[in-house]
């Protein structure tokens, strides 16, 4: 397996994630929110599986192997800029 | 400007609006076939109607945007917000020449020039796949954009990507990062959902919903053999030139000069950003100016716009930070719709029209018969007085029909400002990183014409409050279990002689507590006084003039700026405005407008041997009462009517006039109410009610507290129509 979920709300890609493993991690992370993924050991991922880290963000753990994902993918992933959050005054 | 012209502009007009209507409902709903069609009739007809004028750079402009809607419908590409944005900036462009058009009465000389780059030439890539390889223009807004946010790298990029892969292309092998990481120059990537995220649980993992915009150095050639059969889905706008003849460093002074307004922009904010805003935006723009650099000072201008427009200065600071580290500033990513498509010509229904002719004829058979009855009155003829009164009845009646003719031909849907707001809307969304939606209900609601066009104003402030402040961050309507996409509705109904129009968000309400903070803060009311007001009167406070300069209440500038402007617009109008609040479901803002604002019914009622106008729609009621029941209050008087106490105010002494005499046995009171609850009038008569055109007051009178405007009399004379709620408060 590509994708696991580890204990304490931690999920782990690694080698190389095919499209498949989208649906999986989708739904880990519907599951438990919270969830924190590690990539450290990825060397690569189908753009199925990127979209779902995209869509939902969740935390990211390590730099992954690959250097697309580590140069690209990385900083779209980047905890969202909290320049909203001053807006809650209100709520 | 002759009048071929004149109906190019009209017609431009609506094609515009039509359009940037389609594309925003495209752009929640991209398979909406219809609004696509329409969308791209709308194109079609402007394009068509630009070259009958001769004004081919117009047509050149819209034809590629009309182009990127051929390929959506014939599914070459998808239809991202990517899309969207580059087809509402050809219509920015557009309405930017049309007003310049009204503005000079001829075509714009500089068009085209800016027509020349927009020349797409064709080229034929490698694997012989046709593309159109389009020079950037204005209207190549998302490249420009996409290279200004990426600074570091954006000098060196050749070609910006925009590359939308298929929804099913999962299914079909096609794996897009992968197809894109094969770029040997790839220098930065972007990503945007297709269609807004649904909520978490609802996101179907294997249908692809990103687009992809990326920056290379990669030549067409080699990204077409990169990406293969991708490649058609691909738009490929070069970037490299943009900046060409702009690397020339600026003067040292004026470098220094372009680099303190950045350091003033990026302190943190304290008292005054707006102004603070405005003046770096200034000078900067002059700085540039003076050195030459023209066209990027109308950019750091537009970006000053923008950044005040939106309240946040992080668009002129890029635009500014661009423009030092000699990249191309990026195209302001909220064009203010504010100064452009507002109605100047008023479209007719030929039925009124045809009326006001009937109504002439009328007239003239009345002012006929004047005429007959002047030789009757010279011959001596004793049936002259009833003639005259005859006459007067029949000039009454016409007068009348002519009067409410005129008025319903300043009648106008609300549509006319409602319809500036989807994109306004969308816009302050995206500054505000919040999808939100616009719903639009009664939009053909009719007010008059001087109601409908002041109105924009007011609900710009309202919707901004909305976004900025009542709708909750992404992460907080998740939390929530909201909607990600939120919604702000405005809806418009007649209700008797008024108008009302509510706009509702499904934000958080607002947070009574905090508002209870900062008027006490503000020394808005003491805190005894604070703890008995009801929660609905503690809101109302946001629309207290010292509340909305309020700094304090959350370190962000412009929290409820302009809810005292926006209360004291509607009264203008002679409306009212509330705000209502359900905590944890949004606010509701709802105006009260007259239908019309030229008629109004008042009293007239005599305070200090002067006559004066009381609007008849603030009065309860009016009575006669004996002076034992006033009683003194503390510095006033009030009365009890009906087990509840009401204060009075003589009028005459509120006016500055002689009072009435205390010892009279009975006074007349006229009950009025205003926002801030009602109040007695002390009067020394009341006389009949009338219609009356009220005409606001102008010059050294336009500030008199209490005076709502004036009119003249059958006599000649003028009569003052008060304010109550102004006198009350």
């Amino acid at each position: 397996m590509t994708i696991r979920l580890r204990s304490g709300d931690e999920i782990a890609l690694e080698d190389a994630c095919p499209v498949e493993d989208a649906a999986t991690l989708h739904e880990y992370l519907v599951a438990a929110p919270g969830a924190i993924v590690d990539w450290s050991a990825c060397d690569s991922a189908h753009t199925a599986v990127i979209q779902i880290l995209i869509a939902l963000r969740p935390t990211v753990r390590g730099h992954p192997r690959s250097p697309f994902l580590r140069t690209f993918i990385a900083p779209l992933l980047q905890p969202r800029q909290l320049d909203s959050a001053v807006g809650s005054g209100r709520g | 400007m002759n009048e071929f012209l004149d109906q190019f502009l009209l017609e431009s007009r609506e094609l515009v609006e039509q359009a940037s209507a389609d594309l925003l409902v495209l752009e929640r709903n991209p398979l909406d076939k219809a609004t696509l069609d329409s969308a791209f009739r709308a194109f079609h007809t402007l394009k068509g109607g630009a070259g009958i004028v001769d004004f081919f750079a117009m047509a050149e402009v819209v034809h590629r945007a009309e182009d990127l809607l051929a390929g959506v419908r014939s599914k070459d590409l998808s239809l991202t917000s990517a899309v969207v944005s580059e087809c509402l900036a050809t219509l920015d462009q557009v309405g930017t020449w049309l007003n310049e058009i009204e503005a000079t009465g001829e075509l714009p000389g500089d068009a085209v020039i800016a027509a020349e780059p927009a020349q797409g030439d064709t080229k034929v890539a490698e694997g012989e796949t046709a593309v159109t390889v389009a020079r950037p223009t204005a209207a190549e807004g998302w490249a420009t954009a996409l290279a200004g946010r990426h600074p570091g790298v954006g000098a060196s990029a050749l070609n910006a990507i925009l590359y939308t892969p298929a929804a099913d292309c999962f299914f079909e092998h096609e794996d897009p990062f992968d197809l894109v990481a094969r770029l040997h120059g790839l220098l930065a990537i972007e990503v945007e959902p297709v269609v807004p995220w649904p909520p978490a649980g609802e996101i179907q993992p294997y249908d692809c919903n990103v687009a992809i915009l990326a920056l290379t150095r990669d030549s067409p050639a080699a990204i077409s053999a990169a990406l293969g059969s991708a490649f058609q889905r691909c738009v490929v706008v070069p970037v490299s030139g943009v900046d060409a003849g702009r690397s020339q460093d600026l003067p040292h002074d004026a470098k220094r000069l372009v680099e303190a307004q950045l350091d003033l922009l990026r302190d943190p904010p304290v008292q005054g950003r707006l102004g603070r805003l405005g003046s770096a935006g200034n000078v900067v723009r002059n700085v540039l100016r003076s050195v030459g650099r023209a066209s990027e000072a109308d950019v750091v201008e537009a970006a000053a716009r923008a950044a005040r427009a939106a309240n946040d200065p992080a668009r002129l600071t890029a635009a500014i930070a661009a423009i030092l580290d000699g990249v191309s500033a990026p195209e302001p990513a909220v064009p203010t719709v504010v100064d452009s498509v507002a109605p100047r010509t008023l479209r007719v229904d030929a039925a009124r029209v045809d009326t006001l002719v009937d109504l002439t004829g009328e007239l003239i058979v009345v002012k006929n018969s004047i005429a007959h009855l002047a030789v009757q009155a010279q011959a001596g003829d004793s049936n002259v007085a009833s003639r005259i009164r005859d006459i007067h009845t029949s000039l009454d009646r016409l007068m009348a029909k002519l009067q409410r003719s005129v008025l319903e031909m300043r009648v106008l849907p609300l549509q006319q400002v409602f319809q500036r707001f989807p994109r306004l809307l969308r816009d302050l969304g995206v500054a505000a990183k919040k999808p939100v939606q616009l719903v639009i209900e009664g939009g053909d609601t009719e007010a008059d014409k001087v109601v409908v066009e002041a109105l924009f104003e007011p609900l710009l402030h309202v919707m901004r409050n909305a976004v900025d402040h009542g709708v909750e961050d992404t992460p907080t309507r998740r939390a929530r279990g909201k909607s990600e996409l939120a919604t702000v509705t405005i809806k418009a109904w007649r209700d008797a002689d008024h108008v009302v129009v509510e706009v509702r968000d499904d934000g958080g309400g607002i947070d009574v507590s905090r508002v209870k903070e900062v008027a006490l803060k503000n020394n808005l009311v003491d805190e005894d006084a604070l703890e008995a007001l009801p929660d609905e009167r503690v809101i109302d406070m946001i629309f207290e003039p010292g509340f909305s300069t309020a700094r304090s209440v959350s370190g962000v500038s412009g929290r409820g700026v302009g809810m005292d402007a926006v209360r004291a617009a509607t009264r203008r109008l002679g409306g009212t405005v509330r705000i209502d609040s359900l905590p944890g479901q949004g606010a509701t803002v709802r105006f009260q407008l007259p239908f019309s604002v030229m008629m109004t019914t008042v009293m007239v009622v005599t305070a200090g041997g002067q006559a004066f106008g009381i609007p008849l729609d603030t009065v309860e009621e009016t009575f006669r009462a004996e002076a034992g029941r006033i009683v003194p209050i503390a510095q006033g008087r009030a009365i009890a009517l009906r087990g509840q106490t009401v204060p009075l105010i003589s009028l005459a002494e509120e006016l500055g006039l002689k009072g009435l005499d205390p010892e009279r046995p009975e006074s007349i009171v006229v009950v009025v109410h205003g926002h801030l609850g009602r109040g007695g009038l002390l009067v020394e008569d009341v006389g009949e009610s009338m219609e009356v055109m009220l005409k606001p007051l102008e010059g050294l009178l336009a500030g008199m507290r209490g005076i709502a405007g004036s009119t003249l009399l059958g006599d000649g004379s003028v009569l003052l129509v008060l304010d109550p709620a102004e006198i009350l408060s």
